[in-house]
């Protein structure tokens, strides 16, 4: 896997290089025709064809996914995009492989970034909270303050979760961030639909009651 | 119970501003990310080396040679599949001159023909009530 360098990479999402070898148009579809209404499966099918707007349509439509669930659950910007970036690796090469309707797709890049994020913590055992992994909010129109507030909430909420036990914060992650259902997220981490209500309900009291002081300070008020 | 509501609204609040905003992609991280794509491929396209892989004819093929081997080779095992065809002729059509193994032991016709001491009217008469 080519490692990526953040001073050498350029700032475009599709490069040059990727384009000259990997010309639009060489899989099953026409030259112009678009891709973004297509499945994840379908476009799995174009992917290992040899279709580069395939790749491209993936890469947009489930990495920031990953991405952020990564982000939630490990709390560091440079932690998280290893374990997208080796997600995805994983995706690519599994792609002929891949048995379209047998599973969502979505759902085993969720799977696979969590089972990730697992092995990285047990090898790390105790890991660190960073606060620059905390995004900021994207929308410019709101005024400094409010943003400052969405901030402090967002870098509020992020440590919060860090202090949840690994399991209950990826359970509390996936099912009120992620909005998956109970059963989903029981396929991702591989345990029942009665210990993911579990989970996501201890996780929840826990945030509740570490947040609980904090409500005035982050802005809340009681009326 | 008051404040357990207004914890879990904040909490709430908290979620739905999260799902808003959502978690900015670096630049850098989708260029590597579609790099590995043609990595990948490159690599999914590159068929297999067989002779690293035991196919089911390979080990066959193994277990013939190995057993032409200890029999002594293809001479050999003409001379054995020979023997193997006189043996049966023999058995089937023996010559005039061997005797009858039967014999031999100690059997003659005579001695196994079943019921030969037996009256098979008596026999079926005892199982008659």
């Amino acid at each position: 896997m080519q490692k990526r360098s953040r001073t050498d990479q350029p700032d475009v999402y599709y490069n040059a290089e990727i384009s000259k070898q990997w010309p639009p148009g060489t899989g099953a579809l026409m030259v112009g025709e678009p891709v973004s209404g297509l499945s994840d499966d379908a476009l799995l099918v174009l992917y290992t064809n040899g279709d580069g707007r395939a790749v491209q349509e993936l890469t947009m439509r489930l990495s920031p996914r990953c991405f952020g669930v990564a982000m939630r659950v490990l709390g560091n910007r440079a932690e998280a995009e290893d374990v997208t970036q080796e997600a995805m690796m994983r995706l690519w090469r599994m792609a002929p492989n891949w048995q379209p309707g047998q599973a969502q797709l979505s759902t085993w890049l969720y799977r696979v970034a969590m089972n990730l994020c697992i092995d990285l913590k047990r090898r790390q055992r105790g890991g660190y909270v960073d606060l620059d992994a905390v995004p900021e909010p994207a929308d410019t129109s709101r005024s400094a303050a409010e943003q400052m507030q969405d901030g402090a909430r967002q870098d509020a909420l992020q440590l919060a979760l860090m202090q949840l036990p690994e399991r209950q914060r990826q359970a509390v992650v996936l099912r009120h961030i992620e909005e998956l259902t109970n059963p989903e997220i029981a396929g991702i981490m591989d345990i029942g639909v009665e210990a993911v209500e579990s989970l996501t309900a201890r996780g929840k009291r826990a945030l509740a009651a570490i947040l609980a002081d904090r409500r005035e300070e982050l802005g809340y008020t009681d009326g | 119970m008051a404040d357990t509501e207004k914890a879990n609204q904040t909490l709430d609040d908290l979620f739905a501003a999260a799902r808003e905003t959502p978690v900015p992609l670096p630049e850098h991280l989708v260029t590597a990310i579609m790099n590995d794509a043609l990595v990948a491929r490159a690599e999914n396209l590159v068929p297999t080396p067989k002779q690293n892989m035991p196919s089911r004819t390979r080990l066959r093929a193994g277990v013939w040679r190995q057993l032409m081997f200890a029999i002594g080779g293809l001479p050999a095992l003409g001379g054995l599949a020979a023997a193997c065809a006189v043996g049966v002729w023999v058995g089937l059509a023996p010559p005039s001159f061997l005797p009858d193994p039967a014999q031999l032991v100690g059997y003659s016709n005579s001695t196994l023909v079943p019921y030969k001491g037996y009256d098979l009217a008596v026999v079926l008469g005892e199982e008659v009530p």
